[in-house]
Parts: structure tokens; sequence; C-alpha cells
């Protein structure tokens, strides 16, 4: 009976009675395993536990890549034997020592925002094998390897939506045993922190690709499509004289539901449905494989939710989960708006109306007897959304809560001002508000104005006023003329990188003639952060790298034009190719990302996928070319989402304000010793160069990020030409966004080859005056001088048990 | 009356830790004491008041200059010995004893901060102040707690001419 997976068994003796056997312990697990053993080989790691990539491949990661440690504090209160002062190294009463404690609170951002796509990813899995059943095929677009993050991660290849639960309830579990180990006088060594760090990041990936995956296949979502339809987004595509249901969060499993009703009772073109953050971009998905015209809008990112919400333009306001402020009842109330809170993770301490008649709940929420309500009744709430904007709409109207201040309102409040400074010392970005409140006064708003792109609606600054002036109001009412031209365009996401394009692009990568991918990661909402990634996108695009977005990265690469009015979604095309900018999706969307890579070590490198993270990995750090970008994430999710590249090889260059995770991952480019890997051939070690120099590290400047990304996308595997030009772009980028030349140049040079084309007789002659090397000028050739070598056949790894004489 | 608003130390660690506050004369005294000095700038230094003062001090203390983030471009043509390096990175290899410094001539005693955003170069020097021993005194507009000595948080104004006394003074 143990190895009873499905069918039937009888139990002698017993009549009459009825046993129900909801689920088997293990069982799906057992099944799925069956079934794997027709999957070809496996690598040594599926179904890995805590300590299963330590040995193998984190510590030979993170002995390279070091973790750089900048407490947020000194002290340490997560247990009752404290608080303790830690600074200068000190161990806590319970025998941390400084570098533990924060090696457990980066950990601590890593399990959390794993535990949220999880969540999402376990959610949207039930609620659709209940809708749509357990055998659902999962149909993601024309290719084979359809869950590269699971197999790697399970050994499992799951077709159909039952087939992942698995996986899920793995992830789950190891989610259990990570979380376990922050309970005090448990792990303690800042280092093996660090590893379960990079290992909840590889599970991350898996929760992100369950999440996205389940919903491309049961609700429709473009599927691996360059061609997903263009999509309206900023506040100002929203009709003014519409009502306007505005859903907030990650999770598109409700908003189908509003979608599905205005659908059936031809509303689409009567009212506005737009979000923020990732519910927004994946409602742009929903039912859009076969490109039908869309109707929805996205917004923006979480820095704009309490500025759409001070326009008084929301009828309705629905919140589901993860990136949501704490603040929407308060704020939304003041104006008049009801929220509907429609999953359990956000209850906001607002009154359940699942079980109510659905006109009843309308007209509570009409009549303001109650703020909001929770209704995860996904067809109430279908109904209830909808048809609430309706009502609310003309209500609000009439009650002037649509209307933005008065500008007799606005001197007031900008007379109030008493230049005390408080908003400045509080500010996250430092932003000069006592400044342009002294400009205001005497009337010109202009300074206000400025502000408006850089404020990212925290309100810090309304909590220490002490004349009470709303200033994020003052702000948003100034930039009135900005906000209603806030329009641009956004390819819908497309979902996955299909196996074909992988085969047609693989090459060019690992050798480096497509000069890498700039993956962009994460919401950038700090301070100009949306602009600075339209500049940082356009800048790799017109020098045909493959950009890659997610989430609100993707939408902000939307909101600007050129001088012909065009976004870079019209101007770039959406496959993954040279030059090619590529909308995947949502946060979720990640995970395709990750995947990319992993397939080019799979289809283009022929490497095992299942159970072999170290080896995929490896092949990816050495070879692929990508670089990430998280420019201003506020959240938790970023900094798993960034682990989980960083376990895959993959770099990533954050926002100035990331350094508040606490946690980097530098190399100590000066030591030799660090730069050094096996030639897979024979075992021998082998020289590299420098690079990729980090796996998380911050920038001050956008200007400074671009020459980072680009020299980090040069790899030990590059041929000639793939490293001439990776070393071009660099060059040139480092002297337009730095100043001059490099100092450490020469580094990556094996041969004359490797010199940028245009100037190679001047590099040539630098390396002789500055380097030594000799040269021959007749054959225009390097004698000696590289530290490195050339070898075209060489196959670098890490890994010592890959290597032929190992 | 017996006093009793004497001993209020705290009985918990609580490792609140501050930089100590400081006038353009002590920093100028910091600054000429150190062995190996190195003048870190973020990319506000590019502002034309400012970037002129960050020169003269470079000149007049003979200071080598980190110029991070986007700062370099200011720097070329005006004579100092400045080099880029991203400040996230330069934190880390200051609290490594064999780091060779900028210049191969090996790792500093005194950094000397100006014109970061003061979350920033916080966050950074919170790594160089708890894991090394070198010493950072900010001279920007801004107080910097985890500085070990720091300018207080003072107008454009009032720093122009604190940094104008520094120079002054070196």
């Amino acid at each position: 009976m143990s190895n009873l997976t499905t069918g039937s068994f009888s139990i002698e003796d017993l009549e009459s009675v009825q046993i129900t056997i909801n689920n088997i312990v293990g069982a799906a697990k057992e099944a799925a395993d069956e079934k794997a053993k027709d999957l070809g080989p496996l690598g040594p790691s599926t179904w890995p536990g805590l300590a299963t990539y330590r040995d193998d491949w984190n510590l030979k990661l993170l002995a390279r890549y070091e973790p750089v440690i900048t407490p947020m504090c000194d002290q340490c209160c997560y247990c009752t034997y404290g608080p303790c002062d830690l600074s200068n190294n000190k161990r806590g009463a319970c025998g941390i020592d400084m570098l533990g404690h924060n090696g457990r609170e980066f950990f601590l951002r890593v399990i959390t925002g794993t535990a949220c796509h999880a969540a999402h990813g376990r959610h949207l899995l039930d609620h659709l094998i209940e809708v749509f059943g357990e055998d659902l095929p999962l149909k993601l677009g024309q290719s084979d390897v359809l869950t590269p993050n699971i197999t790697i991660t399970t050994g499992q290849r799951p077709m159909t939506l039952g087939e992942i639960k698995p996986a899920m309830e793995f992830t789950e579990e190891q989610l259990t045993q990570l979380l376990a180990t922050v309970h005090a006088g448990q792990e303690s060594a800042e280092i093996d922190y660090d590893s379960k760090a990079l290992f909840s990041g590889s599970l991350d990936h898996v929760g992100m690709e369950i999440s996205d995956i389940v919903q491309i296949a049961a609700l429709d979502f473009p599927k691996a499509d360059p061609e997903a339809p263009l999509i309206e987004m900023g506040v100002g595509t929203i009709d003014k004289e519409k009502p306007f249901l505005c859903v907030i969060g990650h999770n598109v499993g409700g908003v189908t539901y509003m979608m599905d009703y205005m659908e059936e009772h031809d509303l689409t073109d009567k009212m506005e449905l737009g979000g923020l953050c990732c519910t927004a971009i994946d409602l742009t998905r929903y039912k859009e494989a076969d490109r039908r015209a869309p109707y929805t809008k996205v917004i923006g990112s979480m820095s704009q939710e309490l500025k759409i919400i001070r326009t008084g333009l929301p009828d309705v306001i629905v919140v589901d989960e993860q990136c949501v402020r704490g603040d929407i009842v308060p704020e939304a109330q003041k104006l008049g708006i009801p929220v509907i809170a429609s999953n359990a993770k956000i209850m906001y301490g607002l009154p359940s109306r699942d079980d109510q008649d659905v006109d009843a709940t309308i007209e509570e929420l009409k009549s303001g007897a109650i703020p909001g309500a929770v209704i995860l009744d996904y067809d109430k709430l279908g109904e209830i959304a909808v048809r609430l904007t309706q009502v609310m709409h003309p209500i609000r109207q009439a009650a002037g809560f649509r209307t933005i201040a008065s500008d007799e309102q606005m001197k007031e409040w900008v007379d109030k001002c008493a230049d005390c400074g408080s908003c400045y010392l509080v500010c996250p970005e430092e932003l000069e508000i006592p400044e342009a409140m002294k400009h205001a006064k005497e009337g010109d708003y202009s300074y206000l104005v400025d502000l408006h792109d850089q404020c990212i609606g925290c309100r810090r600054c309304e909590q220490v006023c002490k004349k009470e002036i709303p200033i994020l109001s003052v702000i948003e009412k100034a930039s009135q003329k900005v906000i209603a031209e806030e329009k641009g365009w956004m390819r819908a996401g497309r979902g996955q990188v299909s196996d074909a394009e992988i085969r047609s692009e693989g090459l060019n990568l690992v050798m480096g003639t497509t000069p890498g991918i700039i993956a962009i990661i994460g919401c950038p909402n700090y301070g100009d952060g949306a602009k600075s990634v339209y500049y940082i996108a356009e800048e790799f695009l017109k020098r045909n790298y493959i950009v890659v977005g997610t989430g609100c990265g993707s939408m902000d690469m939307g909101m600007y034009k050129d001088e012909n009015g065009q976004t870079l979604y019209e101007r770039f095309p959406g496959g993954f190719q040279s030059g090619g900018l590529v909308n995947i999706g949502s946060c979720v969307s990640n995970a395709h990302i990750t995947g990319a890579a992993q397939k080019v070590a799979a289809i283009f490198g022929g490497r095992t996928m299942g159970g072999n993270l170290a080896e995929i990995a490896d092949y990816v750090l050495n070879r692929v070319g990508a670089c990430g970008l998280a420019w201003g994430a506020f959240s938790q999710k970023a900094a798993s989402i960034g682990t989980g590249c960083n376990i895959y090889g993959i770099p990533a260059v954050l926002g100035p304000h990331s350094s508040k995770y606490r946690r980097a991952l530098i190399a100590k480019n000066y030591d030799d010793e660090k730069w050094k890997v096996y030639d897979a051939r024979n075992g021998e070690e082998m020289a590299i160069p420098p690079a990729p120099e980090f796996l998380l590290i911050t920038a001050e400047t956008w200007q400074e990020a671009i020459p980072m990304m680009a020299k980090a996308c040069i790899r030990p595997s590059d041929n000639s030409m793939g490293r001439s030009i990776k070393l071009t772009h660099w060059m040139e980028l480092h002297a337009k966004y730095i100043g001059g030349m490099p100092d450490d140049w020469w580094k990556f040079i094996r041969t004359e080859a490797d010199l940028p084309l245009a100037k190679r007789a001047d590099l040539m002659k630098k390396l002789e005056e500055e380097k030594g090397w000799e040269i021959d000028w007749k054959r225009k050739k390097i004698i000696s001088g590289p530290k490195i070598k050339f070898d075209v056949s060489a196959q670098p790894t890490n890994l010592k048990r890959l290597c032929k004489e190992a | 009356m017996v006093d009793t608003t004497k001993n209020t130390k705290l009985f918990t660690s609580y490792g609140v830790t501050t930089s100590k506050a400081i006038n353009p004369d002590m920093a100028a005294k910091m600054i000429s004491k150190a062995k190996r000095p190195l003048l870190v700038v973020g990319t506000g230094v590019l502002r034309p008041e400012i970037l002129d003062r960050a020169v003269k001090i470079a000149k007049k203390a003979n200071i080598p200059i980190a110029a991070t983030g986007s700062s370099l471009n200011g720097f070329l043509d005006k004579d100092v010995d400045a080099k880029y390096i991203n400040v996230h990175q330069l934190g880390f290899y200051l609290t490594d004893p064999a780091w060779p410094g900028l210049d191969g001539k090996g790792n500093y005693d005194t950094i000397i901060v100006l014109e970061f955003k003061k979350y920033y170069i916080n966050q950074v020097l919170s790594g160089t102040r708890n894991f090394s021993k070198v010493k950072s005194i900010s001279i920007g507009k801004d107080y910097v707690q985890n500085a070990t000595m720091s300018f207080g948080t003072i107008s454009r104004e009032e720093h122009f001419v604190a940094l104008d006394e520094l120079i002054d003074l070196l």
C-alpha cells in the first residue's frame, strides 16, 4: 500500500463503509518521480535541501563573490536576550555577530520575497485547478522546454496544471526549512546565510515560474509572442468622464472576473479598468493570446499608488496582494473611494461580505457605512467591483471628490509653510521640498513640478509637517499639466523566450557577438527611476544588446517618447534577438529570464537540465553575457529575484537605495587567485579576466550603471570577435558616461584580435608603452604580455568534477 | 536637593553610534594628520561650486581622488590624481588590508567623503565603520551618522563657507 499512487485497493471484512482519500502524502511526488524515469539523464541535485548546493556550488561562488555587509543599524532586537549592540562586529547575547546578524537580515528579505511568489503561485494553481481541472495542458508557446526552473530544481517536466503540484509542495516545504533557520541560537555563520539565501533565490524562480506558467496556460495570455499587442499606459490615458475601477497588486485571479463581467455586460467602452503594479500588467495579458484589441490600461508602479488616489479619479479600488501600500483605506476614505480587499493576504481590518447578497453589499459600500469590504468570492467580486464603480462615479463627481484642489486652496497650503526643513530631512530621496515651497510662495510652481517625477509618493514629508500641509497633494496639484500628458505604450507581456529564439541567438550570446542580455528586473520606483530605465534601455538597444524587461521596469520603459513621438516598444522589435526589446511580463515572469539563460545552457550548450543546477549555473557564469538591473526597488521580492539570478551566475546592478538590503556580492578584482577556473578538457587551471566582477552591487547613478552593466556582460568564453565587440561597447560607454578610458581595459586582452577594431593600433601602442607588452608591429601582433591566454576550444568551468582528468 | 538627573547612561546596549560632529578646523586637522588619505566624491560634486572646492582640497592637501558614481568627467582636465571606482566596491575594498589602493601603494587610513546622498554614503560607511579601522570624515552638507566625524546638516550657503574655511586651513 505504501507504493500506491493511483488506482484502487480493497480492505477485507469492511462492509458498507465509505472511505474518501483526498490526498496520499508524497504520492504526487512518487508519481512524478516514476514519470521522470523516462526523461533521460539527471544531474546530482534533484529535490535539493538546504545543504545540497552549498559545497558543490554556492561556496565556490561566494569564495569569489564575497558578501559585503553594510548594516542598517548597530543593534539586533530579534529576541528577548537583547537588544544587543553588535557594532564593530561584536557578538550579541545569543552569540551571533554583526556579520551573521546582517547575513540573516538579508536572508530574511530573500525568503520573504520567495514566500510571496510561492504563495502567489499556490493561490493561482489551486484556483485554476478548481476552475479548469488538473488536466489542463501547459500550452506556453512553441517550445519543448517549458519549465526550466522546475526541471533544474526537481528533475520534473510537468505538462499539465496537476503535474505542477509536486514542485509547488516541494517549494513550500523548503521554505519552511529555510524559515526555521532564523530562530535564535541556530545558524549564525554569515556565509551559510548567504548559501541559504542563494538556495532560496533558486526556489523563488521556481515559485515565479509556477505563477506565470499556470496563468499563461489557463488564462490565455500571449504565449511566447513577440508581437503581443501594445497597451496604453500612464495616468493620462484614463478618460476622466468615465467611471474608473482601479486595481492594485500582483495577482490577476480576481481581476479576470471583473473583466469577464465587463465583457458580458458590454461595458468595456463605458468605463475604465486600469491598475498599478503587476496586476495591471497581467490584466493586459488576459485573453490576449489571439491579440484582440486591448481595453484595459496600465497606470504605473508602486510609487504611483498614493499619487493616483490623490487625483481623486478612482471610483473604486480593489487590492489583492504584494506591493500594496498599507494606507490605501484611510487615503481612499478621504476621497469617498470604497476599497475592496480581494485576497486573504491583505484584509486591512475590513468586514467580510462574502456571505452577503451582492445588492446589499453594493448599497452598504455606496452609503459609506463601511470604508470597504473583504470579498474573496470571485464571482461576487467581479460583479460588485464593476457595478459599484458605475454607482460611485456620479456620487463622487457630485461630491467634488473627482476634482483636484482649487488654486486658492493651493495658495493657502503653500503660504502655511514655515520653512523648517523637516520634510527635507525625512524625504528618502532628499528632495529640496523647502526650496520648492519657497519659490511656490512667490508664485513660481515650476520647482514643485520638478519634484513630481522624483517623488516616490511615500508621504513621509506629510507625517512630519507641523503645519499639516498635504505636501504630496501640493506637488501633484502643481504638476497637473505634466500628469495629464503621462501617456505611453507598452507591449503586453509575451511570456517565455521560445526554444527557437534560443537556438537562433545561443551561438551569438556564447561567442559574444550579441554583446549581452540586459535584464531590467525590478521596479524603478526611486527618483527619476522611470526615466533612468528608459535611458539605460535605449542605450543598450541602440547597441544591439537584447533588452528583456518585466514588471514595473517594463512599464517605465514605455513611458517616454523620442523626438518622433515613439516609445521604445514602437521603435524596437519584441523578439529575443539582437536589438530586441522583450517585455516578458509581470514580476513572476522574471523566471523566464533566468529560464532563457538556462535554456541557452541546455538547448545550445547541450547540458543536462534535470537536477543539475550547479552545471547550468556554471555554464551561464562562464559563457552567457547577461546582467540584470533592479533600479530602485522597494520590496523584498526584488532581493529574492536578484538572488535567484545570482545563483545562476547572472550579476545584477541595483540602484543606490538597494544598499539598504545590507548585503552585496563583490569580487576583489585585484586578487589574481580569484580569477582562475578549470579547463574541463584536462582539469588544468586557466586564468580568466575579472568579469563579471560582482554578482550584486549598487550604482550611484544610471550613468554609472550603464558601463558597469556592459562590463558585466564580458565572459571567459567570448571568442575574439565577441570580446572585441563587448570591449568596444564598454569602453565607449565608459568614455561617454564616466569619462576617459577605464583603467583596467587591458586585463581583458588575450590577443590583438580582442582589441576594439577601430582603435586597435592606438591600443597596441598603449599596451607597449604603458604595460610593457611586446608587439610585432610588422605582423600587428601581440608577442607577449597578456596574463590570460586565448584558446578557442577551452571549456572554462568552476566545477572540478566536470573536468575529464578530475 | 538630590541631583536625580545624573547617571542616565542606558542599561541596555542599544548601540546607536553616531559620528562626532566637527567644524572645518577639526576636519582640516584630521586630513593633515592622515598618512594615506583619499578624497571620495559622489556625483553631486559636479555642481560647479563644489567641484571647484573639491579640486582645491585635493591640490592643497595633495590628496588623490576616488571619483565615484559618474563624477570622473568633472576632474579630467583639472590636473588632479582622480580615478573612477564604484563607491560600494570601494567601501568593500577599504575593509581589506591587502587592497593595493587606487595607486598600487596600499590601502588608506582616512577617507574624506563629499557630495553623496546621505542615505547612500551612510550605508556604505556602515561597512567601513563596523569592519575596518579606516577613519571617515564627511565634509558634505548633511550629517552622516556612520562617518567617524561629520559636518552637521547645514544649508548650501553655509556649506560653501565651511569648505572655504577648510581649504584655508589645509
